[in-house]
């Protein structure tokens, strides 16, 4: 069969996983003007960002050959869930008869989960099917790490783009993988590549640490976030995204047994601003705010998709946040109208707000 | 000589050139309509600039903001570059030491700035409409048959508020027709366009944030003593003025570049005057390296590439970068 996914993040791995499963994988194109342009005239104008971006993604894969759709479900009341029923729909009307595998939580339905496994399955034994989703797990905590340890060496390369040519080096290698030994040398020779980037020395007053927070698919896909991490990085910012792969995979695929509770714990932080589950990842971002400060990081950078309702809750309640916790935040809406030289703007403004602050706590 | 530093906005509707001394005192300003060509009114304003200060103070630091601050710094050789938010609150802070609010609506945006201490701690942009802002009541006021420059003391003369919907532009302009056409005076309607541009602004950018006084109006908007008047309205505090608040940004680039050279102890980068005569040309052309379609811009100097930006993936900026860009242009 040959499947196609939502692009989001590093890719390497879906591809990985379901390649691992014995089908051909088509990889959409990363979203670029011609992805929005199609999504955007294929989407009811209501529809949030993601949805836009990953229908136009959807019809580049299916112009791709692509005959069905592994995709996930939404979290609680947020329009998400609804999202690839509307997607296949709109393909459908476009003439492409895909098969949409959708999978939601493990936790809310068990046996649909199950089946939309055996779908993907075929004729893969279980055990097939369980190390392989073992190993890709084990894989994207490993890029997830690198990335980690890339992001808060950005800010410092001495020949500015080189860090974005060791990442890019990275995916490559990891695109390779097979097997266990093959992980293992390709992890090792990211972290040469990375103790190889020159860096310049900065003093601890004028490291400035920021954490990115949000809606998921904004502050994964950079396509579409205005590269954010790479333009930050650029201008002298360490920072550290809210969400990676490998924790939306230990949350929302694993039983319980593999987990840690730091999800639980960043929810926790959340209750008291936002009591019930509203959806989408608003009680998240509120946790995380609270968590990265904890963490000592300087500022908060808070994306959402344009019209994002959830977000939009959390909004209201970042200037609460930022005077109860003492930290700047900035919040983005972004959409396919966003204009980069405004937000430039802000992002500039933003960083000075934070070095002053920090010069001040030190002169203290 | 004694010496001077210049601070250069370059605005969606106007661009201001302005000098400063060392104690921040205003000995040059100039400003004039962008009207599309940033690069002329830059050239425009230098002339002019050459004319008052040359033989008698030197040029020791530039800098430049605003939306065109990458273009106007690269042309004339700026030392600091930067964001035009920083450089109003910097502007506005020397010239009001103990402000915490400051007010700011140009031509085609408008920022809130909160400050603490001398420090900025908050701002917000306007984001997704221009109903805010000085071209929609540039807009209307053509619309009215009214000089924009008559516009303030007209909505002082009104008698009766006017409530108009000024969530957006469009709506506004609809409401406003019907207003008319209920025989509303034109007074009336301009103070309540005021009023409903500042009522947007404060919902807009304020939400959920606290108003602390001393507040400061700054911008081309508050040549309008209309929306001043509507200010205190709104917010039930006096608003402050500054002096020079049409310059406000250019005089905060001016004041960060001098701050620059005085730390680092540097040399300007200035081109010099003479820079004027340079031939400066920006072009822009569709990139098909691959299907995002960037536009990229190309800035030459005397026929040599000194610049582009625009590309997403930053192959053009790198090209330029390996290039060696040390371009002599004197």
């Amino acid at each position: 069969m040959k499947v196609t996914f939502p692009y989001m993040g590093t890719v390497v791995i879906y591809k990985k996983l379901l390649e691992l499963l014995g089908h051909e994988v088509i990889v959409p194109p990363r979203p670029s003007q011609k992805t929005l342009d199609l999504g955007v005239k294929h989407s009811p104008e209501f529809a949030c960002f993601p949805f836009k971006t990953i229908m136009g993604s959807y019809i580049e894969a299916c112009e791709m050959g692509a005959e069905a759709i592994v995709t996930s479900g939404g979290h609680g009341p947020c329009r998400a869930g609804f999202y690839s029923e509307v997607h296949q729909r709109e393909l459908l009307q476009l003439g492409y008869e895909v098969d949409f595998i959708v999978f939601d939580s493990i936790y809310r339905d068990k046996d649909r989960f199950l089946q939309q496994v055996k779908k993907l399955k075929g004729n893969q034994s279980w055990l097939k099917v369980m190390k392989s989703i073992f190993f890709t797990y084990q894989m994207v905590r490993e890029i997830d790490k690198l990335e980690m340890k890339l992001q808060k060496i950005r800010p410092y390369e001495v020949k500015q783009g080189e860090t974005t040519k060791v990442w890019q080096k990275i995916e490559k290698v990891f695109d390779k993988v097979m097997i266990k030994q093959e992980l293992k040398a390709v992890v090792r020779q990211g972290y040469e590549w990375l103790d190889a980037i020159e860096r310049a020395e900065v003093s601890p007053m004028e490291q400035i640490k920021i954490g990115i927070v949000g809606e998921i698919f904004v502050v994964m896909e950079s396509s579409i976030n205005m590269e954010i991490e790479k333009v930050m990085g650029e201008l002298g910012c360490e920072v550290e995204r809210s969400h990676y792969l490998s924790e939306w995979v230990k949350d929302n695929m694993l039983p319980s047994l593999f987990k840690n509770s730091h999800e639980e714990e960043i929810l926790k932080k959340g209750e008291p601003y936002i009591e019930i589950n509203i959806g989408g990842h608003a009680k998240q971002t509120v946790g995380q705010i609270i968590d990265f400060k904890e963490r000592g990081y300087d500022g908060i950078i808070h994306l959402m998709p344009f019209g994002c309702l959830p977000e939009l809750i959390s909004q209201s309640i970042t200037p609460k946040l930022s005077k109860e916790y003492d930290i700047p935040i900035l919040t983005l809406s972004l959409d396919e109208q966003t204009g980069q030289a405004n937000n430039r703007t802000r992002l500039e403004a933003f960083i000075d707000l934070i070095k002053n602050k920090k010069i001040r706590q030190y002169s203290a | 000589m004694r010496k001077a530093y210049v601070g250069i906005d370059v605005g969606s509707v106007s661009t201001n050139v302005v000098a400063i001394d060392e104690r921040n005192d205003l000995l040059f300003d100039y400003y004039v309509r962008t009207n599309g060509s940033p690069i002329e009114s830059v050239k425009k304003g230098l002339e002019k600039l050459k004319k008052s200060v040359d033989g008698k103070w030197t040029v020791c630091g530039v800098g430049t903001t605003g939306s065109g601050r990458q273009l106007a710094g690269l042309m004339v050789g700026a030392d600091v570059i930067k964001n035009e938010i920083t450089a109003h609150a910097v502007a506005t802070i020397n010239e009001v030491p103990d402000v915490r609010t400051i007010f700011e609506i140009g031509g085609q945006d408008s920022k809130i700035i909160f400050v603490k201490d001398q420090m900025v701690v908050d701002f917000a942009m306007n984001t997704v409409c221009a109903a805010g802002t000085g071209s929609f009541l540039d807009h209307q006021a053509e619309r009215l048959g009214v000089a924009i420059e008559d516009f303030g003391s007209m909505a002082l003369s009104s008698e009766n508020d006017v409530r108009i919907a000024g969530r957006c532009t469009v709506f506004a302009e609809s409401d406003m027709i019907a207003k008319q056409q209920f025989g509303f005076s034109k007074p009336d309607i301009i103070n309540g366009l005021c009023l409903a541009l500042v009522r947007n602004y404060i919902n807009n950018l304020a939400r959920g944030k606290k108003l602390e006084p001393p507040f400061v109006f700054q911008g081309g908007v508050a040549a309008n003593m209309g929306i001043k008047a509507a200010f205190e309205k709104e917010i039930g505090q006096e608003v402050t003025i500054p002096k020079y608040h049409h310059v406000m940004g250019a005089i905060g680039a001016g004041i960060i570049a001098k701050e620059e050279i005085e730390r680092t102890g540097k040399k300007t980068t200035f081109r010099g005057f003479h820079a004027l005569q340079t031939e400066f040309l920006p072009t822009s052309f569709i990139c098909n390296g691959c299907s995002n379609m960037c536009e990229v811009i190309k800035v030459t100097i005397n026929g040599q590439v000194a610049a582009m930006w625009g590309d997403r993936c930053g192959m053009w900026q790198e090209k330029v970068r390996n290039m060696n860009t040390n371009i002599n242009i004197s």
